[in-house]
This record gives structure tokens, sequence and C-alpha cells, in this order.
């Protein structure tokens, strides 16, 4: 106990007396760990950004999209009961239609044009539909008179920024004019978007939209999206013979994960920054550990064993590398969590996660490990000194 | 001899014993350098001996050997009852850090420290309460060689002699039992050198340590109670009386 103290109140001591060589030789251990917290940081923060537009667009991991195309359209009625009965026999909870048109909407400015999605409640599950205002729909939404839906930043704006508390309404004209209820804002998926909205199948049938293209999703666990894609395919081909029947994955993870080879590309950039590093504080260790000979020397005759000198000299490059790595954490975090930087890395987000965990260990135990390497070398050639030869030096 | 100088005697004890010591060396083109030659030498606690010879004849070698920095090439080397040959490199610096006190010629004080911090630096390789008390021992140990007032300057700040005497002190610090003193003087004016031998003779005294000193200055021999000269590696009695004599 009394050894490892006194080691670590020496190696304390040494950095408070070189404090300025160490400081310098920690600017750059410090500046390479915050380059590649940063890096990492940076890169999760994107990959969510990525992540959540993908889902957005194309659905969670895993979503398939069932499909039925042929020589005619097939029955909608006799779909839309082999949609239910896969879902039954599959034990399918998350769903959803979706489907696409155009409607006129009544602002104070005139009617325009809006692009709107038909969709089912489960839409909002599998496309993790962000909200930055009310709510998504629920279940008694489909039994409104006045229908609901869900409006873009752009098409919020141009109805004047209701008050949703107040159920504000927007009038849908055309050959059967109809009232809907604003109940959520979802940000615009890019900047300029045009006004868009979405509708629930009933309330699409209500105001007599009819979409111009359809699909059915379906959510289901990553780990049986094969086996399942390929159970519902059969399904459907065997109810409808002489169609072209299938179940596709459509989510961003289908072949892979898309980013792992950006990520690599980073992560060894990263690991390049922190070598350099390395080899900034190696090197200036080196140096010092040849300008304290003497001073080795001298502490070996004061009854210092050859493993206390390896430990001390080693310890003073771990603790100084272990406040640089700390602070450069501390640098990465302020930098990542940056409302700026947060908005032009990952745009896509309305709720940025947190400074992931993984990304402040990784730089802080990439320190050490250097503050390690780079002291054991010259501890190495501490220990081989000859005490004799030291003390004259 | 009186009965209280006959208790004093039988109680000493051999804290460093050489005999038909040798050490040589190995030259870069294989010829054996030879420099020390059947050495006999015994210290006892309480004894202050010094070492004259020239320069190169191998005094710093021998201060080596008996401060177990160094082994030798033959003959048998007993500290403390220990053979030196059996005692690992480790267990070899453990005992030097507990029993032996160095004073270097240069001082060789660490830079970057002060006073204080260069007295404490061997306490942190003590145990228990040594180290826990570190502080308060390194400042009574600058109190008794007179520089308690210059505890927090720097060695640079310093005199010559004030250097030494925190050497000195730094040396004493954990209450060796044999003091080996290279050329204490050698950087020192004879007044200084004088003044600083005065305090190693009486700390050494008052401790009980035994002090062998190594030089080539006859006055600082003549402060010995016990004389030697190593000439070409080896060494021979020296009665104090001749040290006046001795040309080094």
């Amino acid at each position: 106990m009394t050894g490892f103290m006194s080691t670590m109140v020496e190696a304390w001591q040494e950095l408070r007396i070189n404090k300025v060589r160490i400081l310098l030789a920690l600017l750059g251990v410090a500046l390479s760990v915050a380059a590649l917290t940063s890096v990492v940081g940076i890169g999760s923060l994107v990959r969510e950004g990525i992540k959540v537009q993908s889902e957005r667009n194309g659905g969670r991991v895993a979503t398939l999209a069932l499909s039925v195309n042929g020589p005619s359209t097939p029955d909608p009625a006799k779909l839309e009961k082999v949609y239910e009965g896969i879902q039954q026999r599959f034990g399918i909870t998350t769903s959803t239609h979706v489907g696409r048109t155009q409607a006129g909407f009544q602002f104070p400015r005139g009617v325009t044009n809006v692009d709107v999605t038909i969709v089912d409640i489960g839409y909002g599950i599998i496309h993790r539909v962000p909200l930055t205002q009310g709510t998504w729909f629920a279940a008694d939404d489909g039994q409104r008179l006045a229908p609901a839906v869900v409006v873009s930043e752009a098409f919020y704006n141009q109805a004047g920024m209701p008050n949703l508390t107040t159920s504000p309404t927007v009038t849908i004209p055309g050959q059967q004019p109809a009232t809907a209820v604003i109940i959520g804002v979802v940000p615009d998926a890019y900047p300029q978007q045009p006004p868009a909205a979405f509708i629930l199948t009933g309330g699409a049938a209500m105001t007599g939209m009819e979409s111009q293209m359809s699909e059915f999703k379906v959510w289901v666990g990553e780990d049986q999206a094969d086996s399942l894609a390929a159970a519902i395919s059969a399904d459907l081909q065997g109810q409808f013979p002489g169609y072209y029947a299938q179940a596709t994955r459509m989510d961003f993870a289908a072949y892979g994960d898309p980013l792992g080879p950006a990520q690599w590309i980073v992560g060894g950039v990263a690991g390049l920054v922190l070598l350099l590093g390395a080899v900034g504080m190696l090197n200036i260790s080196m140096v010092t550990v040849r300008y304290r000979v003497r001073e080795i020397g001298i502490r070996r005759s004061f009854g210092a064993t050859s493993g206390r000198i390896f430990f001390g000299v080693m310890m003073e490059s771990v603790v100084a590398t272990a406040v640089a790595g700390l602070v450069g954490v501390m640098l990465a975090v302020a930098v990542v969590k940056n409302p700026w930087i947060e908005s032009k890395v990952a745009p896509g987000l309305t709720e940025y996660p947190s400074f992931p965990v993984d990304a402040a260990l990784l730089g802080f135990g990439a320190a050490v490990l250097v503050g390690a390497l780079a002291g054991a070398i010259p501890a190495l050639v501490a220990v081989r000194v000859k005490v004799i030869d030291a003390i004259r030096f | 001899m009186t009965e209280t100088a006959q208790e004093v005697e039988s109680n000493k004890e051999t804290l460093v014993s050489l005999r038909s010591v040798t050490r040589s060396v190995t030259l870069p083109d294989e010829q054996q350098l030879h420099i020390l030659r059947g050495i006999d030498l015994e210290v006892q606690s309480g004894d202050h001996t010094a070492i004259v010879g020239r320069s190169g004849c191998g005094k710093s070698t021998l201060l080596n050997l008996l401060g177990l920095l160094d082994v030798p090439t033959s003959g048998e080397l007993e500290f403390l009852g220990n053979p030196a040959e059996r005692l690992s490199s480790n267990a070899r610096a453990r005992l030097r850090g507990s029993t032996v006190g160095f004073v270097f010629q240069q001082f060789n004080l660490l830079p970057g420290r002060n006073a204080l911090d260069n007295v404490i630096t061997p306490l942190f390789y003590a145990k228990g309460r040594e180290f826990w008390r570190r502080r308060e021992l390194a400042m009574d140990m600058l109190d008794r060689v007179g520089l308690a007032a210059r505890a927090n300057t720097m060695p640079n700040m310093l005199s010559g002699g004030e250097q030494q005497r925190v050497a000195i002190a730094r040396a004493l610090v954990r209450r060796p039992r044999l003091i080996l003193a290279d050329e204490p003087t050698g950087a020192l004016d004879v007044e200084t050198g004088q003044a600083v031998m005065a305090l190693l003779d009486t700390v050494a005294t008052e401790t009980a340590a035994a002090l062998v000193t190594i030089t080539h200055d006859t006055n600082v021999a003549a402060l010995a109670r016990a004389c030697y000269r190593l000439d070409a590696g080896v060494l021979s009695p020296l009665a104090v009386a001749e040290t006046a004599g001795v040309s080094a």
C-alpha cells in the first residue's frame, strides 16, 4: 500500500515539477483524444441522423413491403382480407397501408396542392415519425367526422401556425369538400420542402382522396426478417396464382449496415490521429528520460528498485495522459454537443442523442493506453541505466 | 582503554566486510582493466574512515562496492552479514536505501525541487511511518544542518556549502548506518569544506553511523580516525599522523 501510494505521490510530484514540459507533451495527447472522441462522437451523431432519415423513408429495421402485381389489378377487398390473414398467421402486430396522392388545401393565401400520404396508425411506429408539436394518430382518430391530419412544418407555417390545442381546422375543397383537424406537426424532411400531410385511410376515403400508388408494410423482428419474407411471399403467391407476389425488406439495413465501411474509415483516421499523438508523447518521453539519466541514478542510490523506477516513469506518463484524456473528452463533448454543430451534422434530427458514452470511454481508454505505451519504452530505458554511470552522467 | 570505551568497542557491528575483493572491467579491445586488486577492508558502526588516493586509482569504484551500487569481480563482500553476490539487484537496492547514505562531490541535488523536496526524495522509497511522516522528518534534518530557513529555496539559489549541507541532510534523512562521502569537499573552498566535514563528522557521531570518506584532500583525511591509501587498485593502511605527508 505504502509502495503504491509513494509511487503515485512521486509521479504527481514529477508532473508538478515538470509541468511545462508535460503540458507541451500533453497538449498533443489532449488534442488527439479530443479529435478521436469528436470523430467517433460526430460519427455516431451522423449515423443516428442517417438512421433516423432512413427510417423515415424506408421504415425501421426490419420493415417488409408486401406487393402483388400481375396482368390486372388484384381485387382490393381480397387483398385486404389476405393482408389481415397474413398478420394473424405470422403474429404481426404493427402494419400500415401507405398510399400517396395530391389534394388541394385551403390556406389563407388560397388553395395549394399538398402531397398527402395516406397511412394507418402503424405508419408512425414503422417510420418513427418525429413530431415537433401535437400528436400522431390514435385509434379514435378513425372515428372522427372531421378527419384528422398530421401536417409538415411548411404546411403548418402556410396555415398560419395555429395553436394546436384549439383543434384548428383546414378546409379541403374539391368534389367532396371536407374540413380536417390538424392534430400534429412533423418537421420538413429537407429544406424548402413543399407542404405535405398525413391522413388516415378512413379519413382519405371520407374526403374522396384516392391513392395513386399503394403498398402494405409490416414491421417484424430483424432476426426473423429473411425467413418471414420468404414465408409471406410464398403465402401471398399461393393466394394470388398468376400474379407476382412478394415481400421485400425496405429498411436501410436490408443489405447489411450501410454505414459500416464509413465508420471503419472514420475509425482508421481517428486511430491515425491518436497514433501521431502517441508518437509525439513517446518522443518527448524518450528525450526526457535521457535528460533524467543522472536523476535516475541518484534515485537508485537512494534505494529505488528497478521495478520502482520502471513503474515510476510509466506512471508519470499514465497519470499525465489520463488527465489529458479527461481534458480531451471534455473538449470533444463541448464540440459534439454544440447546437450549431449538431444542427449541421444531423439536420434530420429533432432530438439529439446524448454524447455517446462509448466514444468518451474510447477516448479516455485510448489516452491511458497511449500513456502506458509511451511510458513503457522510456521506463525500460530508465531501468537499463547503469547506476554508477548515471550518477556521473 | 576505559570501561565505557570497551563497551562501545564490543557493541560495534561490522557493516561491510571486503576480503580479497577485486574489480575489473573488459575494455573495448577485450583487454581486462584491473581497477581494484585484493582489497581487504572492514567498516564497523561508528567508524570514521578516510580513503585517499590519486584520481583514477579506483576510489569511487571502492565506494560503489561499499554502497552496494556494484558487485566485486572476485573475492567476498558481505553487507550486514549478507554475501553481496547472493543478493538480487532489488534486494541490494532496498538494503542500500535503508542502510546507506551517499554524499556526492557535485551534490547531485535534483533540479526543479526545493531543498525540502530534495531531502524528502529518499523517503519515497521508505515504508510505513517513514513515508507518511516524510515532510516532518525532512524538515527536522534540514534544521539539523542549519538550513530550516532555506527549506523552500531552489538549489540554484543556494551557495555551494549550503547545497552540500542539503545533500548531507538528504543522505542522513533515513538514518543510515553507513554514510559514504565521495569527495564531499571537492567542489567547495577550504573553509566551507572544513565546515561541511565537521558537520558530517558531528552528525555521523551523533547517529552512531559509520562514515567513509573518499578524498584526495589530506586535510579532510586527517579528520578520520582510520585512514587508508589506495594506489593502483591496492589498499593499504595509513597511520593518521602520516596523512599530512601523503601526496594525493
